[in-house]
């Protein structure tokens, strides 16, 4: 149901280890087992409070969909609510609502989880009913015909409905020219109109084997007790052979691309993306990491550059922010985004041009300690508050382990940030803020006649 | 507020009916129960120790805390009633000050706050709403990264120099927030519910302000407002982390000796009734966003217990609620479906929220009416009743898991002068509740007749609704233990 949207800060929450932090803020106890069947478990403990947090992941998401049926994953999410072989639809709910637990789903481009936060007590159910779907799910025709109008009435509401939503959606589709990251995530509305049950029951048997997905568990629990459990309710099914899922490659330097849109927005805003390799997609990690950095230093914060120079210092725009996902199964996207400052007449052109020259800077100039060390001073106290919640321990374990990476990374990657210089900086700033890999967008308001239509 | 508000959006999107169809029913036959739940025990789950600690500053701000050593961080949650029902005749006024805090102090401008606080680590956020206006504070809790980050955070709140440049760039960044309102259906519908349940009273006061009164908002408006809102008579002081009592009372003692002196701002008025009505916002979306709404209740009303509860049945709860199932799992008409009690500190509104496909606006409003005309008459059934307060139980370890929960729990408890106890009694009340008591509750409170109803959307022919799917049976096979 929920299109993951990371913030823009998440990417540096994996930047340093824990063991940096010194004896006070020393790393739970993480294990690791995997079932006969391929099952992936992965158990962190907390012990401050006695709840826990169930999350299983799937690998597969929106960009594994074909031209076509887009909006498939998520129509399966919404499914997997309505019944398996030994509960009705809705069931499921029922009983964990009963219990008292907070449940939830979320479909992204690279996976789809469904998690469970509850007492301590209360976790067998959580994975008695989880193995369950995963088992057999039933996907009655007549629950499917109402349940697409429930996931049409979402994309009116979150898509179709709010103009800025619309606009990123269309202008995804030419920042990856090549990859499946270009499909949204709901759908579009013409594939969801000629979406057939059979799709779904397709989907569902090719991609949710116990092999293919992760379950994560965080909380107030031993690895013991996970592993009795886990026996007990996931080890009975069966392995099954899943595609190879090829990781979503783009053109590295596809060619300067423009757009504009009009849509029904009050305020023009510019969009700005430059493909680039993520984390799983180069060998080149060192640069990956220097992307990073480029996020922090243009937007970690109210002291960074876009807020300091372009919001406060020239008043150009009223916002702008930057943003690098280096945690994909594929490649990714730097982006920008920033809205004129309309009050002071400020024009997207002369925004455009006062974005270009904070990407400018970074090639010419290399950026200074003092900014460096107030970069690292918040991803340090980041990996301290993030400890504070269960879903977040579990979120960044769980999303780390189904594009295709080791959780272990968090503890292995201090070296390698801490390796990155000002000149890499610089230097993957000369490499990838290039007219060849930028798509620019330019949403303008319909005018004013058209908008009585 | 923020974090509760995302707990419950988060379960609303989540959740899903009961309703299992005819079909369905004719191959099934009554599922076997659980392992997992046969095996459970009966009894209610425990929940993290709270030592509340309580005290007033010299200067009479309340202070709440509570120790918690886990991990070296802590919270500092300061909140002011000063939101923008304090506003008077200058809708913004309490939203900019507020804005303004960070943005400039005697020796440091909003780049060198931002640059220190970053630097240190720490997390400095503000927010204003209609009851209080919140500044808050997350840091590591050793010393060197502790004192500094405290020691601009006091001067933050309490000797902001509201620098002109800077009340004039928010005030453009506020009015170009306006202007984005005008896109947003869901926003422009509240806009008009407010002002038609509020009439005079100032929760109608638009809390982003207006286009003809940020304009008019200067600089001594702001420090006035200042000088009284973010006194430490009107303060609450929530601390919650790696703090020792005598570290946390240094803490409160030197935040509150700074700050303006003042007592606690006088009681809002009392609402007037509302006149009921329709009210239609024209605006081409595809969908028609439709609220209802009447008074409901303050924070202190006795009845908060039994209306709780009898708001989860109706709509509250998300999925298994009778508004969600009857509107979007038997018929497929929204995404979501969601009623709510807003307890403030003057009666705040009871409503009821609903999208729909525009074609369908007539349909729905009417079913949603009668639905709840059917809950007010006759009240909840006991299942539903022993269900929910099952869940309430269940659910009450989740309420205080993390340092972040635990800091927004007792600063409630703090700016709405509850006891302590408050959560244990609250639990301790839901349980003991009977349908006849929440039934009554229900009834003294609310009305079929009263609702103010916004729709907001295009004006487009109507069409029926579909046919629903049918009643799911009302056994309840799986036996979820009584606690």
């Amino acid at each position: 149901m929920i299109s993951v949207i990371r913030p823009i800060t998440y990417a540096l929450l994996m930047v340093f280890s824990l063991s940096a932090l010194g004896d006070g803020a020393s790393s739970q106890a993480t294990h690791e087992f995997t079932l006969d069947n391929g099952l992936k478990v992965i158990v962190r403990e907390d012990h401050r409070a006695p709840v826990v947090v169930s999350q299983l992941w799937y690998r597969v998401g929106s960009s594994f969909e074909t031209s076509g049926r887009t909006g498939l994953s998520h129509l399966l999410e919404h499914m997997m609510f309505k019944g398996s072989a030994r509960l009705g639809p809705g069931e499921a709910s029922r009983i964990l609502r009963e219990l008292g637990a907070e449940e939830n789903a979320f479909t992204s481009d690279d996976y789809t989880a469904y998690y469970q936060v509850l007492a301590r007590d209360r976790l067998a159910v959580a994975l008695e009913l989880e193995a369950d779907r995963m088992a057999s799910l039933r996907l009655p025709t007549e629950e499917f015909v109402r349940e697409l109008e429930v996931v049409k009435e979402e994309r009116r509401l979150r898509t179709d409905d709010r103009p800025n939503v619309l606009a990123f959606e269309r202008f995804k589709t030419l920042a990856y020219p090549a990859s499946g990251y270009r499909n949204p995530t709901i759908g579009w509305m013409h594939d969801l109109d000629r979406m057939q049950v059979e799709d779904v029951q397709d989907w569902y048997q090719r991609w949710y084997a116990p092999n293919n997905a992760t379950l994560v568990i965080v909380g107030d629990v031993t690895v013991d007790e996970v592993r009795t459990l886990t026996q007990r309710y996931f080890a009975p099914i069966p392995r099954r052979a899943t595609p190879e899922a090829r990781r979503p490659l783009e053109l590295a330097e596809p060619g300067e691309r423009r757009l504009t849109l009009e849509v029904r927005t009050q305020l023009p805003s510019l969009l700005m993306a430059f493909n680039t390799p993520s984390l799983t997609s180069t060998e080149n990690t060192r640069a990956v990491h220097a992307l990073r950095l480029l996020s922090a230093l243009l937007d970690g914060g109210y002291s960074a550059r876009l807020a300091t120079r372009l919001e406060r210092g020239e008043e150009l725009v009223a916002s702008a922010n930057a943003g690098y996902d280096a945690d994909t199964r594929g490649d990714s996207l730097f982006i920008l985004t920033a809205t004129p400052n309309v009050q002071k007449q400020r024009t997207l052109e002369e925004v455009e041009a006062g974005i270009w020259r904070e990407l400018e800077a970074l090639k010419t100039t290399p950026p200074s300690p003092e900014e460096l060390a107030r970069v690292r001073a918040q991803v340090i106290a980041e990996l301290v508050y993030e400890r504070d919640s269960i879903t977040q321990q579990a979120s960044v374990i769980g999303q780390l382990e189904s594009i295709g990476l080791s959780w272990r990374l968090m503890d292995e990657e201090l070296a390698a940030i801490s390796a990155v210089t000002p000149e890499d900086i610089q230097q993957a700033a000369r490499t990838y803020f290039t007219r060849s890999r930028l798509t620019t967008a330019h949403v303008l308001p319909l005018e004013k006649a058209a908008h009585d239509q | 507020m923020t974090s509760k508000n995302f707990l419950l959006t988060s379960l609303f999107c989540a959740l899903w009916g009961i309703g299992i169809s005819g079909s369905v029913l004719a191959e099934s036959q009554t599922p076997p129960a659980l392992e997992s739940l046969r095996n459970l025990n009966a009894e209610a789950p425990t929940r993290r120790a709270l030592n509340i600690q309580r005290w007033q500053t010299a200067e009479g701000a309340r202070v709440l805390f509570v120790e918690a050593h886990e991990l070296p961080m802590f919270d500092l949650r300061l909140t002011f009633a000063a939101g923008s029902s304090r506003d008077g005749t200058l809708p913004g006024l309490a939203l900019m000050t507020n804005a303004l805090l960070n943005e400039g102090v005697a020796d440091k401008d909003a780049t060198a706050i931002a640059q220190t606080f970053e630097g240190l680590g720490a997390q400095f956020s503000n927010g204003a709403y209609r009851d209080m206006a919140l500044v808050s504070l997350r840091s590591l809790s050793a010393t060197e990264q502790r004192e500094p980050a405290l020691a601009l955070f006091q001067q933050v709140v309490s000797q902001p120099s509201f620098p002109a440049d800077a009340l004039e760039r928010i005030r453009n960044q506020l009015l170009a927030g306006l202007e984005q309102q005008k896109q947003n259906p869901a926003k422009l519908a509240s806009l008009e519910l407010f002002s038609r349940l509020y009439g005079q009273h100032p929760y109608s006061i638009p809390t982003e302000g207006t286009f003809e009164s940020l304009p008019r908002i200067d600089e001594a408006q702001v420090r006035q407002f200042h000088q009284q809102g973010y006194a430490a008579g009107n303060l609450v002081i929530a601390l919650v982390g790696d703090l020792q009592r005598s570290e946390a009372e240094q803490i409160a003692a030197q935040l509150s000796a700074v700050l303006p002196k003042g007592p606690a701002l006088p009681a809002l008025p009392e609402p007037q009734a509302p006149v009921a009505g329709r009210y239609q916002v024209e605006y081409p979306s595809q969908q028609t966003h439709v609220l209802m709404a009447q008074l409901g209740i303050r924070r202190t009303d006795p009845d908060y217990a039994a209306l709780y509860l009898g708001n989860q049945i109706l709509g509250g709860g998300g999925f298994g609620t009778r508004l969600m199932e009857e509107v979007r799992e038997k018929r497929g008409l929204t995404y979501g479906i969601y009623s709510r009690f807003s307890p403030m500190d003057a009666p705040g509104p009871f409503s009821i929220s609903v999208q729909t496909r525009a074609e369908q606006t007539e349909g729905t409003l009417a079913l949603i009416q009668k639905l709840v005309q059917d809950y007010l008459a006759e009240g909840p059934t006991q299942e539903e009743l022993d269900r929910n307060q099952r869940e309430i139980t269940g659910s009450f370890p989740l309420s205080t898991a993390s340092n972040a929960d635990i800091a927004g729990q007792i600063s409630n408890i703090g700016f709405y002068n509850l006891p302590s106890s408050f959560l244990e009694d609250f639990t301790r009340q839901i349980q003991q509740l009977t349908v006849q008591q929440v039934k009554e509750a229900m009834q003294r409170h609310l009305s079929p007749e009263q609702f103010v109803i916004v729709t907001a959307g295009p004006k487009v022919a109507q069409q029926p609704l579909p046919e629903p799917s049918a009643d799911a049976p009302k056994a309840e096979p799986l036996g979820v233990p009584e606690h």
